[in-house]
């Protein structure tokens, strides 16, 4: 960047020593020492995003600055996809196993944490496809590589841990990024143990140190102290702590499939247990079945429950009164409940309630009053009796795992 | 007759600082006291003289074995040279560390060391000859069944049973075992800049396109159900209504797979 002169530190520059007064010479003009002063008019203009039709600046410079005027932008051609055809370094993006095969949110978060280490010195976003590989160019992916030999969805961190290795072994890649997840964060030091590397765990931001490297930050001491390291070359991410990738889509071309490589398996069976729902804590729980005052009926209450495996939750009255146990009360007072599904029967919606469930993913209600605040914020909103709905769910329910499907 | 070996360590309360014994390690420890037919040995590298060690002893051990090694140095060596002349079937341990750099490192290293095989996110163990089977407790409530070969070092999260209120009489009964090892420092935290941890402001995914009004709108605007209404239909549409739904949204399975419960 080009720097303002700046006259004070020239005319110090030019200072001879010795004698009484101040004295400089005309002559010599020694390079100007000191702070140089940034020009804040050169600044502005580089951040210029675009002047027409109207003025718009990114102090962050994370917008490239575009053409200015609409015949230039006329001529640029227009990119629809980022190649980065002879990358510098691969970055190796491990995507978190959980989950029904698609990528998930954190997955999206680790490619595109990838790509700014990629970008900042022309290197290659790799993700190691272990479960289908639907659209990890959109994410940011430059390239992707499947691996042969892996049960896609199957619970095997040992096979998983030999894949990467693999991966790593081909690639020498400068940064592995994994996600610190139950099953991403396991794999991630079976690597990193078997490696003998160190592994910066649990990477909550990424931050330029002061000699232009990239250093890393982490929470330390149980969360009180910022860890920050130079970034090496394990990392797990932290969830939801880097934003997504917003430009153009890139390449995610295949690369060459690699096999899994000999993975000594010492876990030798796996199987997913059923859980009684109603043990469930209440922001753990997935699908809440949630009863209020319009709910007479405590035993169909509960036989719903059970045929709809959802886990008994109710608003404070029904707790008041002692029909669930206090445990179980959702609202400002009660649980702050995380559930995909809240099924509500017989709940106004009282402020205090709907607090309680604002991380709700979809809501359904059924209130005999129309004019509800929970009919109000239901997806699907039924003004019906409960106490008539619940028994014909439960038989609609009881035939289907009886006689098939309809 | 089983060997096992319980890590434990020193923790600290979340909000005022003050050293306690590790959630997860007393956890890890109460499922070990719980085995039937197990002998427990517990280890801890550290300080012999930290107060909260007592509250181990007051869950029920007779003694701990505490490896002296100094602050910022690296535990692994000395814990696996321990471990190693105890030859223990299974070793328990919490997931991560509450004090230090919790980093989560410290079990893999050792099971790589000693050749063990690793199971995290224990909620439950049972032993069999050779086998343990291991309950996993995952997020959202799940639990997972798997078998492991033994040896092996079997990692509890906050899934596990509460640990036992410590017993003072036993806590001041138990005995803690000094053992001098040398460790070396680790280079790496040395070289890492500590400070205090200052909350960022959440991120938001931040809309792109538009006018600057759209934008700020769908930021800003409270986030309303899609709508779908009924008005008093007879109950069995209601229930098909509500029957469809869940299964579109994949919280009922689909006909002919059951329903998941037991
Ligand atoms: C400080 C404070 C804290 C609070 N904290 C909480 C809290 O944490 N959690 C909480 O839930 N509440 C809390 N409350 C109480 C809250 O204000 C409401 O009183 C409470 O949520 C109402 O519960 P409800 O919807 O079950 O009952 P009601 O308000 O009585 O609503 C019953 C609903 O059922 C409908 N209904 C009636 N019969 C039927 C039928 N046969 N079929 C279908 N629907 C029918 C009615 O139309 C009505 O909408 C708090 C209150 C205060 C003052």
């Amino acid at each position: 960047m080009k720097m303002r002169r700046d006259p004070r530190s020239e005319r110090e520059a030019r200072r001879s020593t010795g004698g009484e007064r101040p004295r400089f010479s005309l002559m010599v003009l020694k390079p100007a020492v000191g702070r140089l002063r940034r020009s804040p008019r050169i600044v502005r203009q580089a951040a210029t995003v675009s002047i027409s039709p109207r003025l718009r600046i990114a102090w962050n410079g994370r917008v490239a600055p575009q053409a200015s005027g609409a015949v230039l932008a006329a001529r640029a051609p227009v990119e629809t996809m980022r190649v980065v055809a002879e990358p510098a370094f691969h970055v190796l993006v491990v995507p978190d196993t959980d989950g029904e095969g698609g990528l998930s949110e954190i997955d999206r978060q680790l490619i595109a944490a990838g790509r700014s280490l990629a970008d900042s010195g022309g290197g290659a976003v790799c993700a190691l496809a272990l479960q289908g590989g639907d659209d990890l160019g959109g994410a940011g992916a430059d390239r992707v590589i499947a691996v042969t030999g892996i049960e896609p969805l199957a619970y095997d961190p040992e096979g998983r841990t030999a894949a990467v290795l693999t991966a790593i072994a081909i690639l020498s890649p400068r940064h592995v990024l994994f996600a610190e997840t139950p099953d991403g964060s396991d794999i991630a030091r079976r690597v990193a143990a078997r490696l003998g590397e160190r592994l910066f765990a649990g990477a909550d931001a990424l931050e330029a140190g002061s000699d232009g490297d990239t250093r890393a930050l982490r929470r330390a001491q149980g969360g009180s102290l910022a860890q920050s390291a130079k970034l090496p070359r394990l990392v797990s991410i932290m969830p939801d702590a880097f934003p997504l990738h917003a430009g153009l889509p890139h390449e995610g071309r295949p690369l060459d499939e690699v096999p899994m490589g000999a993975a000594d398996r010492r876990i030798s069976a796996s199987r997913p247990l059923t859980v009684d729902p109603d043990t469930i804590a209440l922001e753990e729980a997935d699908f809440l079945l949630s009863g209020g005052n319009g709910v007479t009926d405590w035993q169909g209450f509960a036989d719903l429950a059970e045929a709809l495996g959802a886990t008994r939750a109710g608003s404070r009255v029904v707790c008041d009164q002692g029909h669930l146990p206090r445990e179980r009360q959702v609202g400002a007072s009660g649980t702050l409940v995380t559930a995909g599904c809240y099924f509500a029967l017989g709940i106004s919606g009282a402020p205090q309630h709907l607090q309680g469930i604002t991380r709700v993913g979809h809501v359904v209600a059924v209130n005999t009053d129309l004019h509800a605040e929970m009919i109000k914020r239901a997806d699907l909103a039924i003004v019906a009796d409960a106490q008539a709905v619940m028994p014909a769910l439960i038989r609609l329910l009881a035939e289907r795992k009886g006689g098939g499907d309809d | 007759m089983i060997r096992v070996a319980a890590l434990l360590s020193i923790g600290r309360h979340p909000a005022s600082g003050r050293a306690r014994r590790a959630g997860l390690d007393a956890r890890g420890l109460e499922l070990a006291l719980r085995m039937p037919n197990a002998e427990v040995r517990a280890f801890h590298a550290g300080d012999p003289h930290a107060a909260s060690l007592r509250d181990y002893l007051g869950m029920g051990l007779e003694t701990l074995n505490v490896l002296n090694v100094a602050p910022g140095c690296d535990p692994v060596p000395a814990l696996v040279e321990a471990l190693r002349g105890v030859g223990p079937d299974l070793i328990i341990c919490g997931m991560r560390a509450e004090a230090g750099e919790g980093s989560g490192m410290v079990p893999y290293l050792i099971a790589e060391a000693l050749g063990h095989a690793v199971v995290c996110d224990a909620a439950a163990i049972e032993c069999a000859s050779g086998t343990a089977r291991v309950v996993q407790g995952l997020p959202r409530g799940r639990r997972r069944e798997v078998v492991v070969t033994l040896p092996a070092v079997v990692l509890v999260n906050s899934a596990a049973p509460a640990a036992r209120a410590p017993a003072f009489a036993r806590a001041r009964r138990g005995r803690i075992v000094p053992h001098p090892v040398e460790a070396r420092e680790d280079a790496f935290l040395a070289a890492c800049e500590m400070r205090p941890w200052r909350a960022r402001p959440k991120r938001m995914a931040v809309p792109s396109g538009g006018s600057a009004q759209e934008r700020m709108k769908a930021l800003t605007e409270a986030k309303a159900g899609e709508g779908r209404l009924l008005v008093n239909p007879v109950p069995e549409e209601a229930a098909r209504a509500v029957r469809d739904y869940l299964v579109e949204k994949r919280f009922l399975r689909g006909a002919g797979d059951g329903d998941g419960r037991g």
